[in-house]
């Protein structure tokens, strides 16, 4: 049956309403009925998202408490000490995690991706399985790595000790210098899964027969891989390298379960710097002051985001 | 009885919203995979090494995850540790079982998820429809502002829920959690809406209009049931997001109220002996509902990724 036999039938049972809504007095015009369906939407967004981000920049100007009422306006004081303070430290710290965990998941499913784009056999299957460390919540992928870089049971010293890469078993978590590496790994153990089937959907539409042709005339694999594969996953590569840096430069989760930004702060990053300070140290203004100079970097990632999605969007 | 009992079958959408959120070709039906048909022995090997190293990477933990979870509570304090349990045992899990607390924490869970799921649905198909079907002033801006607003941090928006729950007595509840949840669950599921209700066509639309169907009743007794998959999908994956979330449920919620992750934190972290395979035993039960619901969404997934939504 096609939409007009449809049409045609249903006209007839339905002249009874058809007449009724005639006579409804005072139509909506359709502007008004979009904009009527958009209301429960805009109001929760409005409220939940829109209102307290502002609110909270807002309170960069001002010396307030968690726990105390009232607040007095201070200026720029907050910004100020905020700038000459933690600023740079957290500002190198977050990107090392960030840009830790967008590289190497990169590398890695990237390279799943191809490996299992190829007709090995159980490619299927392993597909499936990798997707695993990308399903567990965020808290079950700090526990089990809690327990994996454990200082003086986890099998990660056991491992590097059987391969004779350390001599002594470490505290990988707590020490400073290990930390970030340690919290970057389990990062990176959540994410590659993601980059891998973003990946592997994109490969899946380089056309066979553009490598068919280019193998005929002789080009081998590399020089396939580098003129033909590489250039059609532009657009995809780009995608997801952007999305995971924007999730990443305010991650939370693994690395307030995993050391809490510490030891000595050595994996503090944005997020947890702005969460210790206002649920830890209820200082309301200082958070917000960090905040408003976290928001102007993100803010110019999101709109780079934005811009790539409206390309990808005609209407 | 409705104009809806007639219709064809129309195209289920099978792949949402490969569009949103940029440049993702949509892959065509049935294509030939990108790999080569002949593959040479160099590229053979480098394929199987790239899959023990990273596939090591990915699965060793997970068999860690499994061995803890099964081995006596008195062996897992050895160094080096055994690879494999000598006598596993479900011992892990039992106890558990016994833990009255931990239910706590699983039915906060699944009520705080599922009304986020239900309550994202609901006002999203609106706006989704909105975005879809209609052209005004201000919906493009305003469809990349929802798209953006996801990825304000969550750190920061806490700094005024908190105050703001608390200044209405809402702190601890589960009113708090789930309008907390609808933050990162509403965009998500206005923009893979969106992607399906672009691929019902106008005319179908159209033909109803034209046969008396009030709008609001097209959207109910056609657009709906037509996007049923979608609608399913889109709340499976508000469900999961909710399930996941950890730092709302840890900072607006005390323990009458807290859903699993951070319960799993309060009951097992910071003592002076971790109950590491009651807490590897924990970790497996808490994932198990996102893996079911992503195996029923394994069809959706890549389209549902590109809107923005899985974050990690």
């Amino acid at each position: 049956m096609t939409h007009r036999d449809v049409a045609m039938s249903s006209s007839q049972t339905h002249t009874l309403e058809h007449r009724k809504s005639q006579t409804t007095p005072r139509r909506l015009s359709d502007g008004q009925f979009a904009v009527l369906l958009l209301l429960p939407g805009v109001a929760l967004l409005a409220g939940v998202v829109l209102y307290p981000l502002i609110a909270a920049l807002v309170t960069a100007f001002f010396e307030q408490s968690l726990v105390l009422p009232g607040r007095t306006f201070v200026g720029l004081q907050n910004v100020v000490e905020v700038l000459q303070g933690d600023f740079l430290r957290l500002l190198r710290q977050t990107m090392v995690f960030t840009l830790g965990t967008t590289i190497l998941p990169f590398v890695i499913g990237f390279a799943l991706a191809l490996a299992l784009n190829t007709r090995i056999r159980g490619a299927k299957v392993l597909r499936g399985l990798m997707l695993i460390p990308w399903l567990v919540p965020g808290v079950v992928v700090s526990f089990l790595w809690m327990w994996i870089f454990n200082a003086n049971y986890g099998v990660m010293n056991a491992l590097l000790q059987g391969l004779g890469l350390v001599d002594d078993p470490q505290a990988w978590l707590a020490q400073p210098g290990t930390a970030m590496g340690a919290v970057i790994l389990a990062k990176t153990w959540q994410s590659f899964p993601w980059m891998m089937v973003m990946l592997l959907a994109g490969l899946q539409t380089v056309p066979v027969e553009l490598h068919e042709a280019a193998e005929m005339d002789g080009a081998g694999t590399v020089r396939r891989f580098f003129s033909i594969t590489l250039p059609h996953l532009k657009g995809i590569v780009g995608l997801v390298v952007l999305l995971e840096f924007i999730w990443n430069f305010q991650h939370f989760d693994i690395i307030y379960v995993l050391t809490g930004g510490g030891p000595a702060g050595a994996t503090q990053t944005f997020a947890t710097a702005v969460y210790e300070t206002a649920f830890q140290g209820y200082d309301l203004g200082k958070a917000g002051a960090l905040g408003l100079l976290w928001m102007v970097l993100l803010m110019a990632l999101v709109v780079v985001y934005v811009r790539f999605s409206e390309k990808g969007e005609e209407r | 009885m409705s104009a809806t009992t007639q219709l064809p079958a129309t195209p289920t959408p099978s792949t949402p919203s490969s569009r949103v959120g940029g440049g993702t070709p949509r892959p065509p039906q049935r294509l030939r995979r990108g790999g080569l048909r002949s593959e040479r022995p160099g590229v053979r090997i480098a394929a199987w090494a790239t899959v023990i190293v990273c596939g090591g990477f990915g699965l060793l933990p997970v068999y860690w995850l499994l061995a803890t979870s099964l081995t006596p509570r008195d062996q897992v304090f050895a160094y080096p540790p055994r690879f494999f349990p000598a006598a596993p045992t479900l011992d892990a899990f039992a106890s558990l079982a016994a833990n009255e607390q931990l239910f706590g924490y699983l039915r906060n869970s699944v009520i705080v998820s599922v009304i986020t799921a239900v309550l994202s649905v609901l006002v999203s198909a609106y706006m989704g429809y909105s975005f879809s079907k209609f052209r005004y002033r201000g919906r493009r801006s305003l469809m990349y502002l929802v798209l953006a607003s996801q990825m304000f941090p969550q750190a920061l928006l806490l700094v005024t829920l908190y105050s703001v729950f608390s200044a209405y007595n809402l702190l601890n509840t589960y009113t708090a959690l789930v309008l907390s949840f609808t933050t990162f669950t509403l965009p998500l599921c206005v923009w893979m809406l969106k992607g399906f209700f672009d691929t019902i066509p106008d005319e179908l639309i159209e033909a109803a209009r034209v046969d008396g169907a009030s709008r609001l009743r097209i959207i109910h007794s056609i657009v709906l049931p037509l996007a049923a998959p979608g609608l399913i999908a889109a709340g499976l994956f508000a469900f999961v997001r909710g399930w996941n979330d950890f730092v709302f449920a840890l900072t607006l919620a005390g323990p009458e109220k807290q859903t699993l992750p951070p319960g799993l934190v309060n009951t097992f972290i910071g003592e002076a002996s971790t109950a590491w395979p009651e807490l590897m035993a924990a970790s497996l039960v808490v994932s198990l509902p996102v893996a079911i619901a992503f195996i029923a969404l394994q069809k959706y997934l890549v389209g549902g990724l590109t809107a923005g939504a899985v974050k990690g």
